[in-house]
């Protein structure tokens, strides 16, 4: 049991925590403030993951810069997304369940669409490369600097939103949003902004993830959709529209995941997610680090 | 009461006729498309029951199919094929009883994520139950010839189609509608809707799992990763989506619609395939929310009423 | 991509016109593979072999149809969505409408399973290629061959072969979930129990694994002799950067599927070296059909030729060629000659017994300085097994 005190093995679970945190985080902000379910959402990870491997390849660009290229392309396409279907749906007059579920299918298409529009371009062969391989030592700990850097980024850049929706204006009418979407208009603020806002951010935040993940990962056109499955269950596990518990379900999935494999057996791991995403949802579907809202 | 209304013989004539008409062509290759198709029209139809009628959308349909194969390939060599898939089919259904209680409590866009997470569930812990019992991947040898399945798939399409059409005639069919419309209204006026939904789930679990376990008698191989396919579900999704799914006429139009784009498509630009199918998906939830079916309506509405209303 | 596309809008065309005069004289050979969804990234490999083998045939101007008269091929590709059932459709398509000559085989061993009841129903020999499972061996032989030397049981028997020779005492069996991962595991534990060599970590995990540190810190802690990684593509990737990191010092490190794709080395470079992978082919032999395929392919794709799925698939059509130019094209002679002839190969002499390759014995291969070579068995040897020394 000694190998639980191993500092290799929490700094991994560390940097899935945060990985699947920043993930899950640019999901639940377009769920949170637009109540749109964004199974599309893995296949920005994808994106960025190809744009990292491509920059890479043929201009020897850096995966830290590459990321920021992906953040803005899938932040495009997010607008593009935006702008052209989903504006008129949610101005319409909609109740907001019919706004969910046709979410989800409009997103699952979307999805479909990306994939198949990758592999038409770049074919299905998987791709990989390595950058930032060096090994970096922290005490008895040895560390590829790829994901020292996925660590920073991913923590740095959640509590950064997390202190911008505290603190920023456009980050106070996003919370306002989020916890009062009728309301929130009555008081004056430009919804249709804010929710353009918000749903090119959380493309952006797939995307840039999608870079640092890529660099470790086998980078395919179907990459994405394990990455939608772990951010519902940490979104989930957070309570849908809760940023702050989402991050902290992330880093608790990957607690779970990599202390949970050390003590049982890795074959468990998928029973194991699915089977805290049920009881959650069956049991306490607001989410399980949600605080009860009062209505 | 008329016997039929048009709305219910159309679907029932198209698939009898079908199920007539492609043997006559003498080959294989038919016999084989309308094998999917009548699957594709039973899993749909089934899938209209609970999602179209009472409007909890199931992501997670393929677990009903799962299941149904997974029994077939338990019981192959105890029993005989037909009672390994009736079995299969009595087990899918008694599935469907056990967890529908607690599960079709959750509404909205939680149950359809529920649904989607509870087939990926079964299917991981059917990986380990077959790891466990060192079986990988399971060969079926020596099952019914193509024939006989076509026709065992063309009567559970048949027979989806004929539950759609009596299930909305029934009290229970305009119960699950007003559950769908609003259910606390439809509990306050005597509905009973627990008992409605669960009954309506275990139901349209029970031609999955006799389709599911057709599936494999088909392809001759069992493998839980195939079998409980999400695809699957999100093609019934599709279908049901773009056929419509208010009545049984929806199912049919959709599978018959997807098929026919499948077989046209997928030989030569299986990637575009996919593209129109998602490009589809999104377009008919965008502007066509009820499905071809629905754009009958409308025309037919249009011709109807006097020009300029 | 886009060549590839053309080669396949041209196979389409003549398929839509296969009832006219004109392409009555070529031989169409049909397949079905993963074009799209789960296993379409390992296609690829296989439909090069394809392409690049059906190119050559016409550049020598034409199949040589039982030494008559050579015909110009032309290759019709479906998808088959990674879906068996599909694929069984689609053979079916092939034989009753296409009403192809010849058929290849598909990727992966559950498509071939699923179109062995077409094959048998309709009488029509085909040499399966990516595919293997000690179930093979249940089916019916006439109509379905195996070039694979893979199969799980006669693995295990060489794994401890290589083992004792390269003086492993202790290993740890990390295990894939997926069907080839387990079906291996089932005959090695035995077989490494046999043969006293200690199993000091056990550990399984999903396909869908994000991170094995949990496991390695465990092997790690054990310090076995030699790690046996029963992996995939996908996990050989993460065991690599994870073993990397946590410094697994073993001198022996084993991945089954993986190492032998050509990316795979690009993307390592000199941290690879030393790991041994599950093949019995290399361009390093004397082999000439070897050196000469390897060349080719390299020259049209610009990568390496997968050392398993390119090569079963190659061979397959190797076989074919071999079997057309004794017999012609009717069925019934064909599996004659494909079940009772001596066939040249880059594997050498491959012969069937029922369904199996009873020539080509299982091998693996060890990367040495960014190249793979045949370690084992002894006799095939490119090169000796060498120690795994560190990272780099």
């Amino acid at each position: 049991m000694e190998i639980l005190l191993s500092g290799q093995l929490l700094v991994a679970a560390l940097i899935i925590g945060s990985i699947y945190g920043l993930v899950a985080l640019g999901l639940n902000l377009i769920y949170g403030t637009m109540r749109l379910l964004n199974i599309a959402h893995g296949d920005l990870v994808m994106i960025g993951a190809y744009t990292g491997y491509w920059l890479f390849t043929l201009a020897a660009v850096s995966p830290v810069l590459a990321m920021l290229a992906a953040g803005a392309l899938a932040g495009l396409t997010g607008a593009a997304l935006y702008f052209g279907l989903f504006r008129r749906q949610l101005a319409g007059s909609q109740p907001i369940e019919r706004i969910e579920a046709n979410s989800l299918l409009i997103f699952f298409g979307i999805s479909i669409v990306i994939q198949n529009l990758t592999a038409l371009a770049f074919t299905a062969s998987p791709r990989t490369y390595q950058a930032l391989d060096t090994l970096v030592r922290i005490g008895e700990v040895s560390i590829a600097q790829s994901r020292l850097v996925a660590l920073a980024v991913c923590l740095g850049l959640s509590a950064a939103i997390v202190l911008f929706l505290r603190f920023s204006a456009l980050g106070l009418s996003i919370r306002a949003l989020i916890q009062h979407r009728t309301a929130s208009r009555i008081v004056g603020i430009d919804v249709d902004r804010v929710q353009a806002f918000s749903f090119v951010l959380g493309f952006a935040l797939a995307g840039l993830a999608g870079t640092l993940i890529g660099v470790t990962e086998q980078i395919s056109p179907f990459m994405g959709f394990p990455f939608t499955i772990v951010a519902f269950v940490v979104i989930i596990l957070g309570g849908l529209g809760n940023l702050a518990g989402g991050i902290a379900a992330g880093m608790v999935l990957g607690l779970i995941e990599t202390y949970g494999v050390a003590l049982t057996s890795a074959n468990l791991r998928s029973v194991l997610i699915y089977g805290v995403f049920i009881l959650v949802l069956v049991l306490r579907p607001e989410g399980l680090l949600q605080r009860r809202r009062l209505t | 009461m008329r016997l039929l209304t048009t709305r219910e013989a159309v679907p029932l004539l198209l698939v009898a006729a079908i199920a007539a008409v492609l043997p006559l062509l003498g080959s294989d290759y038919y016999l084989g498309v309308g094998f999917i198709l009548f699957g594709w029209i039973a899993l749909a139809q089934s899938w209209t029951v609970v999602s179209g009628l009472a409007g909890y959308i199931s992501l997670g349909h393929v677990v009903f199919a799962g299941i149904g194969g997974y029994v077939l390939v338990l019981t192959w060599g105890a029993v005989p094929v037909w009672a390994g898939a009736l079995l299969g089919a009595l087990a899918a259904g008694l599935f469907a009883l056990l967890v529908g209680l607690p599960v079709l409590r959750v509404r909205g866009p939680y149950f359809v994520i529920l649904t989607f997470g509870l087939a990926e569930f079964a299917k991981y812990v059917v990986i380990n139950i077959e790891n466990a019992l060192g079986r990988f991947g399971r060969l079926i040898l020596g099952g019914p010839p193509l024939e006989t399945l076509y026709w065992a798939m063309a009567a559970l399409a048949l027979a989806g189609t004929l539950a759609v059409v009596a299930i909305r005639r029934l009290r229970l069919g305009a119960g699950l509608v007003a559950i769908r419309e609003d259910e606390l209204a439809a509990d306050t006026i005597g509905v009973p809707t627990v008992r409605f939904k669960l009954f309506a789930f275990a139901l349209s679990a029970l031609l999955p799992g006799f389709v599911g376990a057709l599936f494999v008698l088909r392809t001759g191989y069992f493998e839980p990763a195939q079998a409980f396919d999400p695809v699957i579900s999100f093609t019934i999704v599709t279908m049901a989506i773009v056929g419509g799914s208010a009545d049984a006429r929806g199912p049919v139009f959709g599978a018959l619609f997807l098929v026919a784009l499948s077989e046209l498509l997928w030989s030569n630009f299986p990637q575009v395939y996919m593209i129109v199918l998602g490009a589809l998906l999104v377009g008919f939830v965008l502007f066509a929310p009820n499905g071809v079916a629905g754009l009958f309506e409308r025309r037919r509405a249009a011709a109807a009423a006097p020009a300029g209303g | 991509m886009r060549k590839f596309v053309g080669a396949l809008a041209i196979s389409a065309l003549a398929a839509a016109a296969w009832a006219s005069p004109a392409a009555a004289a070529e031989v169409k050979i049909g397949y079905s593979i993963a074009k799209t969804g789960l296993f379409a990234p390992a296609a690829p490999s296989q439909i090069n072999a394809y392409n690049l083998w059906a190119e050559q045939v016409n550049a020598r101007g034409g199949l040589d149809i039982g030494g008559k008269e050579r015909r110009k091929v032309t290759l019709i590709q479906y998808d088959d969505q990674s879906n068996p059932g599909n694929a069984v459709k689609i053979y079916e398509k092939l034989i009753t409408q296409d009403k192809v000559d010849l058929l290849l085989s598909p990727w992966g061993t559950p498509h071939h399973f699923a179109i062995a009841s077409v094959l048998e129903r309709h009488k029509f020999p085909m040499i399966g290629s990516t595919a293997s499972s000690v179930q093979l061996r249940n089916m019916k032989p006439g109509n379905i061959w195996f070039t694979t030397a893979a199969v799980a049981d006669k693995l295990a028997t060489a794994m401890v072969g290589l083992l004792q020779s390269a003086g492993v005492k202790s290993v740890a069996v990390l295990t894939n979930q997926l069907p080839f991962g387990q079906e291996n595991k089932k005959f090695l534990m035995p077989a490494l129990k046999a043969a006293g060599i200690k199993v000091l970590v056990d550990a399984d995990y999903p396909p869908n694994i994000k991170d094995m540190t949990a496991i390695l810190v465990k092997v790690k802690a054990a310090n076995p002799d030699g790690v046996i990684g029963l992996a995939y593509p996908g996990d050989s990737i993460l065991y690599i950067n994870k073993a990397r990191e946590v410094g697994i010092a073993a001198k022996f490190q084993y991945l089954l599927v993986g190492p032998a794709i050509g990316f795979f080395r690009g993307m390592f470079k000199g941290a690879a070296d030393g790991i041994v992978t599950l093949g019995h082919w290399s361009p390093h032999g004397d082999n000439a059909r070897s050196k000469a395929f390897y060349a080719a392919y390299k020259k049209k794709f610009k990568q390496e030729p997968d050392y398993l799925d390119s090569v079963e698939a190659w061979v397959s059509v190797e076989i074919l060629e071999q079997a057309v130019a004794k017999a012609g094209l009717d069925k019934d002679k064909l599996r004659q000659a494909i079940s009772t002839g001596t066939f040249d190969t880059i594997i050498g002499k491959v012969r069937f017994d029922g369904v199996q390759n009873a020539v080509t014995p299982t091998g693996f291969l060890q990367i040495q300085k960014g190249e793979l070579h045949v370690v084992w068995p002894k006799d095939r040897q490119t090169a000796p097994l060498a120690p795994k020394t560190g990272w780099k």
